[in-house]
């Protein structure tokens, strides 16, 4: 088991942005400000960038810390050691939020 | 804040119906008229919406209430993964009805009431006896265990009652009270004179419900206007600036057709004809609107970057241009 998204709280990939985002990752761009996936909760709407939105796309609840940053790491050639602590930070944030089920 | 356009809107404001068992001092539909799809043409564009994972109708009008498939087809949509709302009179909301409503799925039902007093909210929407039905509704939504709201149109008759609009909203456990500002189209072109407020008159509105809001415990004191953006210290920041009209939401008429908003009566499309995508990304009226140009007192106010000019709908009814100034700024 893993983290996994409430269900309640309404999502979306924003397709052209991913793609525009994913794009300039290419390009070697400083993309950190597009925002790929929507978020609906408590009537706000909030957005995610590239590496937020994979991994909530990722916290399905199947896929452990490690597993994510295993994933991430094939996307972006980087070590899923040291990407490890962000997306343990990254999840920690999402769940400060309620917007994930606590482990 | 976004820095794009979204894929697709988050909400779709759905009239089924013009018609309605009211007339209402300030409706914007009262003359408008369109052919009404069937329930499979209505399953059909629910469909469309899922595909474009817009998760959020909300049922207007017209008297949603009046449609007898608007329930199946709340189900429906339900069952597709979306989030069903409405806005309703209240007239037809008893206590059998409030039930079915609440098996059919709504997440939410808007109940309109415009004034505490009886006497007044009636003369309002030309109905003898819609305050008590009204009223009634939401004790009826609150028995069905269905999470409701209450919606009053500020205007002459209320800028002024805002305590008592409160407390009423209290006395049903309303979870919002949406204060909807004061639109000068259909019927409300007509009586604007009556019952619009001066520039400044909205101001002190504003800054009142603000003061109000700041120690509101329990009740979500909701006023979504763009011209608020040019109060002083006013550091809220809505999902986007200016009007959300075209940026986050869409309307659809009777008959499919797609407008930006209830209130600005320009189609970019049907949605059971074209593609939605091309509509919502080429559609040259929305780009007009998400790109304005200020104009007038707009050109040189400092403000403009925050609230982009304030209600396009308001600026197009009046001047027929959405780059004009709303006509409720008070800058």
């Amino acid at each position: 088991m893993g983290p996994k998204r409430h269900t309640d709280i309404f999502w979306r990939v924003e397709k052209q942005r991913e793609t525009q985002a994913l794009e300039g990752v290419e390009r070697g761009d400083d993309c950190s400000e597009i925002g790929t996936v929507t978020l609906i909760s408590g009537g706000q709407m909030h957005q995610l960038n590239l590496i937020g939105g994979m991994i909530w796309n990722l916290c399905d609840g199947q896929h452990s810390i490690e597993e994510i940053s295993s994933e991430l790491a094939l996307e972006f050639e980087a070590d899923s050691e040291e990407l490890i602590d962000d997306v343990r930070g990254f999840v920690s944030d999402l769940q400060a939020r309620g917007w994930i089920d606590d482990e | 804040m976004m820095n794009d356009l979204l894929s697709a809107p988050l909400t779709l404001n759905w009239t089924l119906s013009f018609r309605c068992n009211f007339s209402c001092s300030h409706c914007w539909s009262r003359d408008e008229a369109a052919p009404e799809l069937d329930l499979k043409q209505l399953r059909a564009i629910v469909d469309v919406l899922a595909a474009h994972r817009i998760p959020f109708i909300n049922f207007g009008g017209g008297e949603p209430l009046i449609r007898e498939e608007l329930l199946e087809l709340c189900s429906y949509a339900v069952s597709r993964g979306l989030r069903v709302s409405m806005n309703s009179n209240g007239w037809h909301l008893d206590r059998t009805m409030a039930r079915r409503i609440r098996q059919a799925g709504f997440s939410s039902v808007g109940i309109s009431i415009d004034s505490p007093d009886s006497g007044v909210h009636d003369r309002f929407r030309s109905m003898p006896g819609s305050f008590e039905r009204a009223s009634n509704a939401l004790g009826h939504l609150r028995d069905a265990g269905i999470k409701r709201t209450m919606s009053s149109v500020i205007c002459t008759i209320n800028h002024q009652e805002l305590h008592g609009l409160i407390a009423l909203a209290r006395t049903y456990e309303v979870s919002a009270l949406y204060l909807h500002n004061f639109k000068c189209s259909g019927e409300g072109m007509k009586n604007r004179a009556e019952l619009d407020l001066s520039a400044e008159q909205w101001r002190s509105f504003y800054q009142h419900a603000i003061a109000i809001r700041q120690d509101l415990k329990g009740l979500n004191l909701t006023f979504d206007d763009p011209v608020i953006a040019s109060l002083p210290g006013y550091a809220e920041q809505g999902m986007v600036k200016g009007s959300s009209c075209g940026k986050l939401s869409l309307h659809l008429r009777p008959n499919g057709d797609l407008t930006p908003c209830g209130f600005i009566p320009l189609v970019i499309g049907n949605i059971l004809e074209e593609d939605f995508s091309r509509l919502w990304h080429d559609s040259p009226i929305l780009n007009q609107m998400r790109n304005k140009v200020p104009t007038g007192q707009c050109a040189s106010c400092a403000s403009y970057e925050d609230c982009l000019g304030g209600c396009s709908a308001r600026a197009f009814a009046e001047s027929g241009d959405f780059n004009s100034p709303d006509p409720h700024c008070w800058k």
